[in-house]
């Protein structure tokens, strides 16, 4: 029986030169096929529409008792009632990326296309190049401050390539309030492990977008016989006699750990979307794309 | 294996072991090497796959235990053997098999025999043939050659006998059995003791043919023979010997047994170190030594160490002579009357044929009596005195009494222990007393010294001793005035006594006093028997038959089938086949037959000096133990638990253990409502519904009324029986409960006394059954009281009846009604409580008709008549139920008729008398005497 999972990257050369080298080959790819993605989705994002601070009128509205905007009394001069001038929000919004880069983000099933690293990546850059592409400022927490760049994908792609070791979970405590950030991860830590790490965003005040990357076998545990069990980033191994005993708990378990994340996450305001490996990764893009434009009413909504 | 008494049936699966390593190896191994598998989400499978864990290796132990496991099943496969016994050399044509199996070899025989069976056993496995011989059996005893199974019986068959062995006989029975075996092994299982003409049957036996000889014996010769058991003076004399290979002091038990097999006495008998010769004293009292029947060595189970005891060493023999004419009609005259009573417990009384004292007197001395009682014998014939005189020296005792005879006879200086004056002195004469002379303190030095004086003896008459200067010793017994009253002397061995009274109660009342008995009885232990006797003549020159004989183990059994009569003779007896050791004769006397003769010794049997190859055996069990059973068993555990090892790691047995939990406490608990249900079952069976109300209907006496189906009929027999309670509630001790309505065809009847039985024409026929229900309630004691009702419905003329009288005799037809009289006068109806001439219900003038008495006459003019029981049925016409009807304000429900209210009174009074008579049954029939008996008691 052919092995059902492999690690795309050999876990045992963990070492910063051969990850670089690796991250910077690959990069380039991730871009072309980050800009692919992001053509198809390009087409519903046009500014903020919305009043704000900026320098472009948005629009004339009467002005209402006890607004404090200022009143144009120009516009007003024209006829009997008074207008407040409205311009278009216009401040750069600060978006945070982050792909988990841990060894076990490596893994790919043979019902998978990609490791889950590789669309971890790719959907972290293509939202990058989609936030670049609308004058976002993007940052990666541990790697970049936030800039605004035609170029951020590259430019966060160059980072990465050059970055020594990563650490597996940044430091998120630096991110301050109205930001968003996209984490891509696949979440396999205890469900208590990744609130932790995630609610100094809550407590910020930052809208988190949470994108779980899925391998099909971790979801269906397709693995029946003896089988030995290896954790790609401890280590651990684990014997199962018959596995396809398991199989049943183990779904159990691994849907309760997505179903406690996800209604954290609602009750939080914030999104939560699984991606798996075997379907595409433009899936995901709209969708996180749609939770970022509406504001907060899809927070909290599971999709495929 | 030197160093393990282990050897192995087929030492070459032992190879087997080498195995192991190999076993090990392949247990090492672990299961099937798993797919191995990258898994991310390794933790989340860690918490449901944690318990499924399986180890890469199996433990140490559990490896052990299957080594262990795989190590026992082929040391199994080898056929180990536990104390493998010695191949018995047994090559030859032949095995020739000689075995004692005389008394000697009886403690050790089962080792004789698993050593013979070990002989047999290599002689099977050779193929040769068996010839078995037992020294001590009959001479013509078959011997084979036979097969060996054929042998395995006959040794099983074969048991040791209580008598010496024959060897020569039995030794030339098997060198001619070997004559046509020639080359053959011969095994001699010896007991040891050598015999009489050994050498030679051992030359007989082993010069020509044998090949070969397999010398069995014992490591040692521990016998002890019991060769000499003597009752003498103080005790009983014990001689026992042992053999003389045993210098080590030793002590040996004796214990001395009635004819019951009871212990009655101890010895210790002690060999001294390097002798083979033991003596000792049983100093038990003479009344037991007179019991013992058989002496027998503790812990020697054999013949040797018993010896039965025959009359030579029991009870004295007395002699009891007289010559006063036997008168039938006086017995308590005759002189010899109280010395038979007073000796007869404790001594054998011989009385002669002859009433001639020359022929009476060498009678008695033939029978070698240990005394002689002489009852008022004066002269002694010149022909015997020197019979009787040497009987005496010889250490006889010889009893006179004095009278009337030994006065006038004078002086006889060799057969009295005194001089005595001529004539008597007696109360009133010359030389008299005033009153008769008690006795006094029993002088000290005689052998009446411990008895108690006999206060209450006075004599009256007595012969009188010449006083001279040894007379105080010679007085046994002495009056208060000194004179003596018995006198003793020893004379030779023997002892010459003399009563200076007569043996009957005239001259004194010493003969009906205990004293007498005492002093008797004194004089027998002092005498002792002289010599065997023989029961009598005739029997003497016959044989005598078996009686008891000791078995080979020492116990006394009845007589084996080959035992013969035993033809007492003036040589030796020998101990042989048919005259085996014990007791000859029939109850009334025994001849002892021992094995060991006083004079007996063991000596020890040597191996025969000849020059075939020998080979010397000890006897012993085979202890060989098969192990191959045990090592199997012992696999077959460790499987197990190698099983329960195995499911214990799988995690089976805790795998989940909730429900484990759960499925054990559903276990407990439906075994613990099985138990409670079985329990709750038991009490159920015992219940039948009903029982409530059969309990209600019990807990108070009740009068029943039958249900007849007529709602006013009923009623009215209710309100009548509920008048009648609050009546006798009223007048009486009685408190009734409510009356009961009972259905006679179903309900139980026997619970009520009274069954008030209303009869109604319009009701209902009961059934048969129910009728036979209302029989068999009267028949066990029950009463019924029909009530027709219908006194004054009856038509005019004599034999018009009723409706109602028809329903009843209707009933009656079915029922076993005895014969009925009206209430007589003197009936206990009439009296029980009230009296009453009459039962008036609620009409007046039917009389109440109950069952006959038998005897209807009062003859004795009686206030009541005689009867027992209570009668079964009682019938009435006046409507008692209507007279006692009350509603529950207690007013009358009925007027009577014709309207009196005594009659009503009198309708009640009748009804607590008929109860009164259900209860109190005859009674008060009986109550009615108590004035006239307490009259005759004088009060």
């Amino acid at each position: 029986m052919a092995r059902i999972g492999e690690v795309q990257a050999p876990v045992a050369t963990r070492d910063a030169l051969a990850r670089g080298r690796l991250r910077a080959s690959l990069v380039p790819d991730l871009l072309v096929e980050a800009r692919r993605i992001v053509n198809t989705v390009i087409a519903g994002w046009h500014g903020r529409r919305k009043r704000g601070i900026g320098e472009n009128f948005w629009q004339f509205r009467p002005y209402v008792e006890g607004d404090s905007s200022r009143i144009d009394w120009r516009r007003s001069a024209r006829d009997d009632h008074t207008y407040v001038r409205d311009r278009e929000w216009e401040a750069a919004h600060t978006v945070w990326l982050w792909a988990d880069p841990s060894p076990s983000m490596l893994y790919k099933s043979a019902g998978a296309s990609v490791s889950k690293e590789s669309r971890a990546l790719v959907l972290a850059l293509a939202m990058a190049e989609l936030l670049s592409r609308s004058g976002e400022r993007i940052a990666w927490p541990g790697l970049s401050d936030p800039f605004t760049a035609r170029n951020g994908a590259e430019r966060i792609a160059a980072h990465l390539a050059h970055a020594a070791a990563l650490p597996a979970k940044p430091d998120l405590s630096s991110i301050r309030r109205f930001c968003d950030i996209v984490i891509v991860s696949d979440f396999l830590d205890p469900v208590e492990d990744t609130m932790a790490w995630l609610d100094v965003l809550a407590r910020h005040g930052v809208r988190a977008h949470l994108i779980e990357v899925a391998d099909p076998a971790e979801e269906t545990f397709p693995y029946a016989g003896r089988t030995e069990f290896t954790d790609p980033e401890t280590g651990d191994k684990l014997t199962a006699g018959r596995a396809e005993m398991l199989g049943e708990d183990y779904r159990l378990l691994y849907t309760a750990r997505r179903q406690e994340l996800a209604g954290w996450c609602k009750r939080l305001g914030w999104s939560f979307t699984v991606n798996h490996t075997d379907r595409l990764a433009s899936e995901a893009l709209v969708r996180i794309h749609m939770a970022m434009t509406a504001e907060s009413g899809y927070a909290g909504k599971i999709s495929a | 294996m030197s160093w393990l008494p282990l050897s192995f049936g087929v030492p070459i699966v032992l190879w087997g072991l080498l195995a192991l390593p190999v076993i090990w190896w392949l247990l090492r191994l672990t299961p099937p090497k798993p797919q191995t598998e990258v898994f991310p989400p390794l933790k989340i499978l860690a918490r449901v796959l944690k318990r499924e864990e399986t180890p890469h290796q199996s433990p140490w132990w559990l490896t052990l235990l299957r080594l262990l496991m795989a190590a026992l099943v082929v040391t199994a496969l080898a056929e180990p053997v536990f104390n493998p016994r010695e191949k018995l050399p047994a090559e030859g044509s032949a095995l020739a098999l000689v075995i004692d199996n005389d008394w000697a070899s009886a403690a050790d025989w089962s080792k004789r025999v698993a050593t013979a069976q070990r002989l047999i056993a290599d002689a099977s496995s050779n193929g040769v043939p068996v010839v078995i011989a037992f020294t001590a059996e009959k001479p013509n005893a078959e011997i084979g050659p036979f097969d060996a199974a054929t042998a395995l019986d006959r040794l099983r068959a074969a048991k040791p006998r209580p008598i010496p062995t024959d060897r020569p006989a039995i030794y030339a029975r098997v060198a001619a059995a070997l004559e046509r075996l020639p080359g053959a092994s011969v095994a001699v299982l010896a007991d040891g003791l050598a015999a009489q003409g050994d050498e030679a049957a051992f030359n007989t036996l082993l010069s020509k043919n044998a090949a070969r000889l397999v010398w069995a014996t014992s490591d040692r010769l521990s016998l002890t023979g019991l060769t000499v058991a003597d009752n003498q003076v103080d005790g009983f004399a014990l001689t026992a010997i042992r053999a003389p290979n045993d210098p080590a002091p030793a002590q040996v038990t004796a214990g001395a047994f009635d004819d019951k097999g009871r212990r009655i006495a101890d010895a210790t008998l002690t060999f001294s170190p390097g002798e083979s010769t033991a003596t000792g004293t049983m100093a038990v009292p003479f009344e037991l030594r007179n019991d013992f029947a058989s002496i027998a060595l503790d812990g020697e189970h054999q013949a040797g160490a018993v010896r039965v005891l025959d009359e030579s060493s029991k009870r004295r023999r007395v002699g009891l002579l007289s010559q006063a004419e036997a008168d039938q009609a006086q017995p308590l005259l005759s002189p010899l009357y109280y010395i038979r009573r007073a000796l007869q417990p404790f001594a054998d009384l011989v009385e002669p044929s002859s009433v001639d004292l020359a022929d009476a007197i060498p009678q008695l001395l033939d029978q070698k009596p240990a005394m002689i009682v002489m009852a008022d014998v004066g002269t002694i014939p010149e022909q015997v005195k020197q019979r009787l005189v040497d009987w005496v020296d010889k250490g006889g005792t010889l009893v006179r009494f004095a009278g009337s005879r030994l006065a006038a006879a004078g002086n006889d200086d060799d057969l009295l222990p005194v001089r005595l004056r001529t004539g008597e002195r007696s109360m009133g004469g010359a030389l008299s007393w005033t009153t008769p002379q008690p006795v006094t303190e029993f002088p000290k030095s005689g052998p009446f010294a411990d008895l108690a004086p006999p206060a209450e003896v006075t004599v009256t008459r007595q012969v009188l001793a010449e006083p001279t200067p040894d007379i105080v010793e010679r007085t046994w017994a002495t009056l208060a005035d000194g004179t003596p009253l018995v006198t003793g002397l020893k004379k030779g061995k023997g002892t010459l006594v003399l009563f200076h009274v007569t043996p009957e109660a005239t001259w004194s009342n010493l003969p009906i006093s205990g004293s007498f008995v005492e002093m008797l009885r004194r004089i027998v232990q002092l005498s002792r028997n002289q010599g065997a006797a023989i029961a009598n003549a005739e029997a003497a020159a016959t044989s005598l038959a078996p009686y008891r004989m000791i078995a080979a183990d020492g116990e006394l059994v009845p007589p084996t089938p080959d035992a013969r009569p035993l033809v007492p003779g003036a040589g030796p007896l020998p101990v042989t086949f048919e005259n085996p050791p014990g007791l000859y004769g029939s109850e009334t006397g025994v001849f002892a037959h021992n094995l060991l003769e006083a004079d007996s010794t063991f000596a020890l049997l040597d191996r025969p000096q000849i020059s075939l190859p020998v080979t010397t055996v000890q006897y012993a069990f085979d202890e060989s133990r098969n192990l191959k059973g045990a090592l199997v068993a012992a696999a077959l555990v460790l499987m197990v638990l190698d099983t329960l090892a195995v499911f214990w790691m799988g995690g089976l047995l805790a795998r989940r253990p909730r429900r484990a939990a759960a499925t054990t406490a559903a276990a407990v608990l439906i075994a613990l409502g099985a138990l409670l249900g079985h329990a709750d079952l038991a009490r159920a069976d015992d219940a039948k519904p009903g029982d409530a109300q059969a309990i209600e209907d019990i807990a108070k006496t009740r009068i029943a009324y039958v249900l007849t189906g007529e709602p006013g009929v009923d009623s009215i027999s209710r309100a009548g029986l509920e008048g009648l309670t609050r009546f006798l509630i009223e007048k009486t001790a009685l408190e009734p409960g409510a009356p009961a309505g009972v259905d006679i065809a179903k309900d139980e009847l026997s619970f009520y006394p009274l069954i008030y039985w209303p009869i109604d024409p319009a009701a209902p026929m009961p059934s048969q059954a129910a009728i036979a229900r209302v029989d068999a309630y009267m028949q066990q004691g029950g009463t019924v009281l029909f009530d027709t009702r219908d006194q004054f419905a009856n038509g005019i003329g004599a034999d018009s009846t009723s409706p109602a009288t028809e329903r009843l005799r209707d009933i009656l037809g079915d029922l076993n009604v005895p014969p009925l009289e009206p209430v007589p006068s003197d009936h206990v109806l009439t009296k029980s409580f009230f009296i009453l001439p009459e039962f008036p219900g609620r009409f007046a003038g039917s009389p109440l008709w109950v069952e006959a008495s038998l005897d209807a006459s009062n003859t004795e003019n009686r206030p009541v008549r005689v009867g027992d029981g209570v009668s079964p049925i009682l019938i009435t016409a006046n409507d008692f139920a209507g007279a006692w009807a009350v509603d529950e304000n207690g007013d009358p429900l009925l007027p009577t008729v014709p309207a009196d209210p005594m009659q009503r009174i009198y309708a009640l009074r009748a009804g607590v008398n008929i109860m009164m008579y259900m209860l109190t049954g005859n009674y008060k029939s009986d109550q009615v005497h108590v004035p006239v008996l307490l009259e005759r008691l004088g009060q």
